[in-house]
């Protein structure tokens, strides 16, 4: 039993699933459902079609070089059945899966590019306001009146004498 | 005043696309029956067999039958002549073939190895993939002969 990858999308093949196409030439082309299927037959090149793999790795939207990927590499030699090693093969897919998938979201989240462009604006508009209002959970308010380096640059509004000389004894 | 053009207006040039794409995908791959013109894939001297006859199956015979055929065309100095009727042993067929793993297979085109009643090959040379569901059909002669095995 083997877990092939389809050629056209690149997900992987389970058994039971999908076709294999033979050409004349002794090329296999594995598929794993219809859709991958008819698009190969309409000829189309995977690297120009916007949901497969192929593309987005050729467009720098997907991670491409990791050393994770050297334990996946196709090895054509069978290996004598050892209980021990199969055992420990197991816990290592799992591992090496884990550390894969989370270098794969992280390229994908802090890319200077951005892949996901969901608001930067906003988001830093947010953070702004956020920290305008919560600016005592970092630094003490009389900290902040002291050195004014901390301080977030204050607009100047122009008040009455009355009225700071009632703030006056609230601020102490 | 600017107008959008009406759909049917608009020259329909992914109309054609879509066109050719329908006629792949209604392209229906069937058995190996009467009257079909198969590729002769060894060195037997025969270029081209009809199908008079599938030995196994009602509707016709799959990847890996054998077949009584009536050859079509032929080289000129071969083992075969035209007109001669053989058993020849489907190694490719277009029509996909379930396999025991749940996949499923299919070549190409349909090709035919000539054999004799007992199941040996004629020629002497194997070309093109074959599959390795020969080897449940015990021509294993035509496995070991095949330059790929699919």
């Amino acid at each position: 039993m083997r877990l092939e990858k389809c050629w056209f999308c690149s997900s992987t093949v389970y058994p039971g699933h999908g076709i294999q196409f033979v050409r004349n030439d002794a090329k296999i082309f594995h598929f794993c459902r219809s859709k991958c299927h008819k698009n190969f037959k309409m000829k189309r090149n995977p690297r120009k079609v916007k949901w497969t793999k192929a593309y987005s790795r050729l467009h720098g939207k997907d991670m491409t070089q990791d050393s994770t990927f050297e334990f996946e590499r196709k090895r054509n030699r069978p290996e004598r059945y050892d209980r021990n090693l199969a055992e420990n093969t197991l816990k290592a897919i799992k591992k090496i899966d884990k550390i894969r998938s989370d270098r794969a979201s992280d390229h994908i989240k802090n890319k200077s590019f951005s892949r996901l462009k969901t608001g930067k604006v906003q988001r830093q508009k947010e953070a702004r306001k956020q920290l305008e209002l919560g600016i005592h959970l970092v630094k003490a308010p009389l900290a902040l009146a002291q050195d004014s380096s901390l301080c977030l640059p204050k607009i100047k509004v122009n008040v009455s004498q009355a009225q700071t000389e009632e703030n006056q004894p609230m601020e102490e | 005043m600017w107008q959008f053009p009406v759909s049917d207006q608009v020259p329909q040039i992914s109309g054609n696309r879509q066109a050719c794409g329908n006629r792949f995908d209604k392209q229906q791959r069937t058995f190996i029956q009467m009257r079909t013109v198969l590729k002769v894939v060894d060195n037997s001297g025969a270029k081209k067999v009809m199908c008079i006859q599938a030995l196994k199956g009602k509707k016709g015979a799959r990847l890996g039958d054998t077949i009584i055929a009536s050859v079509k065309e032929a080289m000129p100095n071969g083992k075969v002549k035209k007109g001669k009727v053989v058993y020849g042993v489907v190694v490719r067929a277009a029509m996909q073939r379930g396999r025991c793993d749940g996949s499923e297979v299919k070549f190409d085109d349909n090709a035919v190895v000539l054999v004799d009643k007992q199941g040996q090959p004629i020629g002497t040379r194997v070309f093109g993939p074959v599959p390795h569901e020969l080897r449940q059909k015990k021509h294993v002669k035509i496995l070991t002969l095949a330059e790929h095995i699919a």
